[in-house]
């Protein structure tokens, strides 16, 4: 394209008292000789942007490089057609605002911070808008009380809905239980939920098809367009839609790794069994078919427990209340006992808790379960201790109702795909060692088997990833019902153990979601997080070595491989954070707005005094998501730091490619410092582990350095929530203070 | 470790505790706000938490042989401060009439006097007894003007109240040794006897109960009643054992100063009695709270004073008509307040004293730890 590039700088907000905005101009016009160059005092005024529009139509401009405030201020002032190229340089939060005014060295670094805008808006080329035909109908997988919410609150937002339900009919566990814990004020009264009426609902929609008894044998392609294959019995049968809301729901936890709490005794029975026997008919002891007279009920059985669930399930606690209440309805005598760690029933539930509560004869203690057996008298004797009383109890009842909790109906993609990478190594027995590393892992996976529910044909696995305790997961911090694979959003039990109300308003979450997903697909935008993007990566095969390092990096499973293994690219799928561009050693991966080429550019454009003046030179690399706001942050909060340093964005820290180091080092930068969220357990990376893969590599550049006899402690890695700005100039200035220490780069002046 | 207790609730006692000014008990969460702002709750000791769950879960045998339950000067400022309205000051006052009735001997008088229906009955007996020593001709010598002599001889009131005063002793003492055998099977093992000496004098100052922060009134009230109570406790008994040896003749003269000694110890027992009245009237809690047992002693009490200076007002003004009848009222209501003390409200002077001994620790190591604990719980901090 024949780019024709306008400058515009602006001095207000103290820029021009912060820096000389004339010499600024000079850097532009005489270096760069860009046709157009301007300042302004108030560019994000009526004025001032429309200074930048007449340059745009009369055709003097069609790239525009606007010097001024953050790129994450006035977005709304400074906002063009979205496919032109226009860049952004930081110098009101990153320049005037955090270093020392009319200095030298704040000049120094404004003029570098134009440099390399310029030579990025000359890299860049404007974006392309051409999406394919785009499907808006939502497959909703699960036909329980977050399936039947989430098919209802799309056909009613006008989506079609196609509804898969595994078993004969709909209302999962909501439809079996014998009532429902409060859910309208006063919060007291257990009863009916209302459910069958939306079964009719979703059973009579226009818009919604429902297939019970059917499951998902394939689901192909991406978000958009997905053609999901069900199967019932009769012929296979496709549908394709655009997004996917996973609803499967949980199942209890299984309880026969409670027999230290007595299951597997008679009279020793869940609250799932309690539930489905109060339904049916009276409450009776199974050993003797009698009516009850004493109930105890174990709270946190198999929860909060390092052996078994460690989480809290979040509804045992109301359904025990509720259960309670039937044994009160049944027998006004009986005896009531709940032992628990804590009784969970926040915000309204409260009210229920105190309502059970104030009945004289339940009876409620605080302790451990210490041992479940039969008594002389044939009773249940439970024995407890750590109690409120301060001493071991026993107490003998009829019956024992374990309130276990849920675990979610989903399939763990990655070990599935495990288990059948090693099925595939035993059988092709390429080597003993191999054979036998494989079956230790066949091993380990392979209760796995058979598990899938969506069966996605994507390379990284036939389903979704899971993270912790197997429920679906992505970023849950920042954007619920998300899972890691774009297009497929998680509601209700299966995201997260809760009751039915909550599942019906996580159902509306995730279907917004949904339907957002396929409007801004039909636009040809990305979601979330860069939502509204309009660039994707290309990939350019001639020189692709098939190492695979893209596909497995991936964190969303956009690339599969095809017959011949090369990648194949599915851009629906893609999130453009562009850790493929910083996987890839060939550097065959670019962006039309962001690639290899385009940062190695302005690296070079920063101008390095050379080894006789006291002037260091460090680059950061800090991240779009967490790194760089929070050193806008710094500049917000007027806090300085050393302004040796030249920041360049990216959009992740694994879009980094280590021959950035190389180019920065070679051109005698003194230190690099790579700035993003942090990784580990409680991650924050947005991409999952962009700054972890970024980590990664560093170990190799470490190894590079050492041979070309430069200290490795020039490079480093640095994880930080946003909300951590208050160290960030110490953090800086250590950087700088230690690369003081270690001395000049020996290659500067090269 | 102890061996495990075997919980079988005693559903009765619960429906009692709730009957008997413990209504709101179920409602305790086990927070344990109580125990933190209670001043005479210590680290070896604490209280009300514990006695809350013990009650809810019927465990009455625990509960009877606990001493905390009489450390506890029902000054309410647990129940202020409970944030779920349990109300641990009133179910302590409900577990400590349950004592009572518990111990009391023998064990139907236990429940006569706490229930309503019963006052008539209560009433006659005394008032009966009083009649016959009425009528009962008795060889006296004249007397000046108008005495209460006439009807109420000396020496019959005499052997009347050393007889009650007997009995009442007697049958206190049954109850409180099966008190203190309960207290020390449950572990309460402080040497009562050489413990009672400071525990009195802790008791006469007042000390724990100034430690209360809430009801200030109900400490001036108490100490004025309890006060008064002992200085006509002297009086009576020295005016008592002067009659007896033929050195003194009632009625004193006025200014006889075993007499203003005896007025102004009236005057002070009135005094107290109405504060506590008033303030069971005026505070909103105490109102909706209060129990017939509460009412039935505070009254008798109150009834005793004020008659009493009635009756002296009357003598003094030689008023034939009513000097006796209500000199018969009198009469009657001490009668009332002695021969049931040890199943009304009033046993408290025993059970609190013996419990308080009971749980002795030393007199410096209880005073440091009362005055650090005074220095830090939260009723200080916020008021």
């Amino acid at each position: 394209m024949d780019k024709k590039l306008g400058v515009y700088i602006c001095s207000g907000c103290s820029i021009g008292e912060s820096v000389d905005v004339s010499q600024l101009a000079k850097v532009a016009e005489s270096e760069y000789k860009v046709p157009v160059c301007r300042t302004h005092a108030f560019l994000c005024g009526a004025e001032g942007v429309n200074l930048i529009r007449e340059d745009l139509k009369q055709g003097t401009t069609n790239a525009v490089v606007i010097a001024a405030c953050s790129p994450r201020a006035k977005t709304a002032e400074f906002s063009f057609d979205p496919r032109m190229v226009l860049d952004r340089v930081n110098l009101r939060e990153q320049v005037a605002w955090c270093h020392k005014p009319n200095d030298e060295e704040t000049q120094a670094l404004a003029e570098d911070d134009l440099r390399m805008g310029i030579v990025r808006a000359q890299k860049m080329e404007p974006l392309e808008s051409a999406p394919e035909p785009i499907s808006k109908s939502i497959l909703v997988v699960g036909g329980g009380v977050a399936g039947i919410s989430a098919a209802l609150a799309a056909a009613t937002a006008g989506s079609d809905v196609v509804l898969v339900e595994k078993q004969a009919q709909l209302g999962g566990f909501a439809a079996k239980v014998k009532k429902d814990i409060p859910r309208h004020p006063p919060y007291t009264e257990a009863g009916a939920d209302g459910l069958a009426s939306r079964i009719q609902a979703v059973a009579s929609h226009p818009r919604i098809k429902v297939f019970c008894s059917t499951s998902i044998t394939k689901t192909e392609g991406q978000p958009g367009m997905f053609d999901v294959t069900l199967q019932n019995g009769g012929q296979p049968f496709t549908h394709r839609v655009g997004a996917i809301v996973l609803a499967t729901g949980w199942k209890p936890y299984d309880a026969s790794k409670l027999s230290g709490l007595g299951y597997g005794l008679p009279d020793v029975i869940t609250n799932v069994e309690f539930e489905q026997m109060a339904a049916a008919g009276p409450i009776t002891r199974p050993s003797t078919g009698l009516p009850v007279e004493s109930v105890l009920f174990v709270q946190c059985a198999g929860s909060r427990d390092k052996d078994h669930l460690p989480y809290c399930s979040s509804t045992c606690c109301m359904n025990t209340l509720k259960q309670a209440e039937y044994v009160r309805e049944q027998n006004s005598e009986a005896q009531v006992f709940v032992v628990y760690k804590d009784i969970v029933t926040p915000g309204q539930y409260e009210s229920y808790y105190q309502k059970v509560q104030d009945q004289p004869l339940n009876f409620f203690m605080k302790g451990a379960v210490t041992s479940v057996a039969t008594g002389a008298d044939g009773r249940v004797n439970v024995s407890l201790d750590g109690t409120l009383l301060g001493s071991p109890m026993l107490i003998p009842v009829d019956l024992v109702v374990l309130a276990t909790g849920m675990v979610p109906n989903s399939a763990d993609g990655i070990a599935i795909r495990t288990l059948h990478d090693a099925n595939l190594k035993v059988a092709r027995n390429e080597s003993d060692t191999q054979r036998q590393e494989a079956e230790k892992i066949v091993e380990q996976y392979k209760h796995h088997e058979g598990t899938e529910i969506l069966n996605l044909t994507y390379r990284q696995g036939p389903d979704l990833p899971v993270l912790r305790d197997g429920f679906p997961d992505s970023n849950f911090i920042c954007f619920p019902y998300e899972t890691l694979r774009t297009g497929i959003y998680a509601a209700g039990a299966v995201r997260a153990p809760m009751d039915s109300t909550l599942a019906e308003e996580d159902a509306s979450g995730a279907v917004m979601k949904a339907i957002q997903s396929v409007q801004m697909a039909s636009e040809g935008q990305a979601v979330h997080p860069r939502a509204g993007d309009l660039s994707f990566p290309s990939f350019f095969l001639q020189r692709c070595t098939s190492c695979k390092r893209c596909t497995e990096e991936c964190p969303f499973g956009s690339l599969d491989e095809d017959e011949k293994g090369t990648p194949r690219f599915n851009q629906y799928r893609c999130r453009r954070c562009g850790i493929c561009m910083g996987a890839c050693p060939e550097r065959i991966v670019s962006f039309k707005n962001y690639s290899v080429d385009m940062i190695a550019s302005m690296i070079k454009a920063i101008e390095v005094p050379d080894e006789t003046e006291d002037k260091p030179r460090v680059l950061i690399f800090a991240c779009e998501n967490d790194a760089y706001p929070a050193l806008d942050m710094v500049g917000l909060s007027r806090a300085t730091y050393d302004a040796s340093v030249r920041i360049i964005p990216l959009r992740c820290l694994g879009s980094m490619n280590i021959v950035w180091i190389a180019d920065a080092l070679s051109r005698g930068i003194d230190g690099v410092m790579l700035m993003g969220c942090k990784f580990g357990d409680d991650y924050q990376c947005h991409f999952l582990r962009g700054s972890e893969l970024a980590d990664r590599r560093l170990v190799n550049v470490k190894d590079t350095l050492g041979r070309l006899q430069l200290e490795g402690d020039r490079i480093q890695l640095v994880q930080l929530a946003i909300d951590e700005c208050g160290r960030l100039p110490q953090v800086i200035d250590d950087f700088v203070g230690k690369l003081r220490q270690l001395g000049p780069n020996p290659y500067k002046g090269f | 470790m102890a061996s495990a207790l075997l919980v079988q609730p005693d559903t009765k006692f619960i429906h009692d505790v709730m009957q008997g000014g413990g209504a709101d008990l179920k409602k305790c969460f086990q927070c344990a706000t109580c125990s933190s702002v209670c001043e005479l709750s210590t680290e070896s000791r604490p209280f009300p938490r514990k006695q809350m769950i013990e009650a809810q879960w019927g465990l009455k045998k625990q509960l009877m042989a606990d001493p905390a339950v009489w450390l506890c000067h029902n000054c309410g400022d647990c129940t202020t401060k409970c944030p779920r309205d349990a109300r641990p000051g009133q179910v302590m006052g409900a577990i400590r009439r349950e004592a009572i009735k518990r111990y009391a001997f023998p064990r139907f008088m236990g429940s006569l006097v706490s229930t309503p229906k019963a006052l008539p009955l209560l009433l006659a007996l005394p008032v009966f007894i009083l009649y016959a020593i009425a009528v009962w001709p008795l060889p006296g010598s004249a007397a000046h003007g108008w005495e209460f002599g006439f009807m109420f001889p000396q020496a019959r009131l005499e052997e009347l109240f050393f007889a009650v005063g007997g009995l009442v002793m007697a049958l206190f003492a049954i109850g409180v040794i099966q008190f203190v055998g309960d207290l020390r099977a449950s572990g309460a093992n402080g040497p009562i006897l050489t413990a009672l000496g400071p525990a009195l004098i802790e008791i006469l100052t007042h000390r724990r109960f100034a430690k209360c922060s809430e009801e200030k009134n109900r400490y001036w009230g108490h100490l004025l009643v309890f006060a008064g109570f002992g200085g006509l406790a002297v009086v009576g008994t020295a005016v008592g054992m002067g009659t007896m040896f033929g050195v003194m003749h009632t009625p004193l003269p006025v200014l006889s100063p075993f007499k203003i000694l005896a007025n102004l110890c009236a005057l002070v027992i009135l005094a107290g009695a109405v504060i506590l009245i008033v303030r069971r009237i005026k505070d909103r809690d105490a109102r909706s709270s209060g129990t017939y047992f509460d009412w039935f002693f505070l009254l008798v009490l109150a009834s005793v004073a004020a008659t009493g200076i009635a009756s002296e007002g009357l003598r003094l003004a030689q008023d034939p008509t009513w000097m006796y009848p209500v000199y018969f009222v009198h009469l009657t209501l001490i009668l009332v307040l002695f021969l049931y003390a040890a199943y009304s409200k009033f046993a408290h002077i025993a059970y609190r004293t013996v419990a308080v001994a009971a749980t002795w620790e030393g007199r410096k190591q209880r005073l440091a730890v009362m005055d650090s604990v005074a220095t830090e719980t939260l009723a200080e901090k916020s008021s």
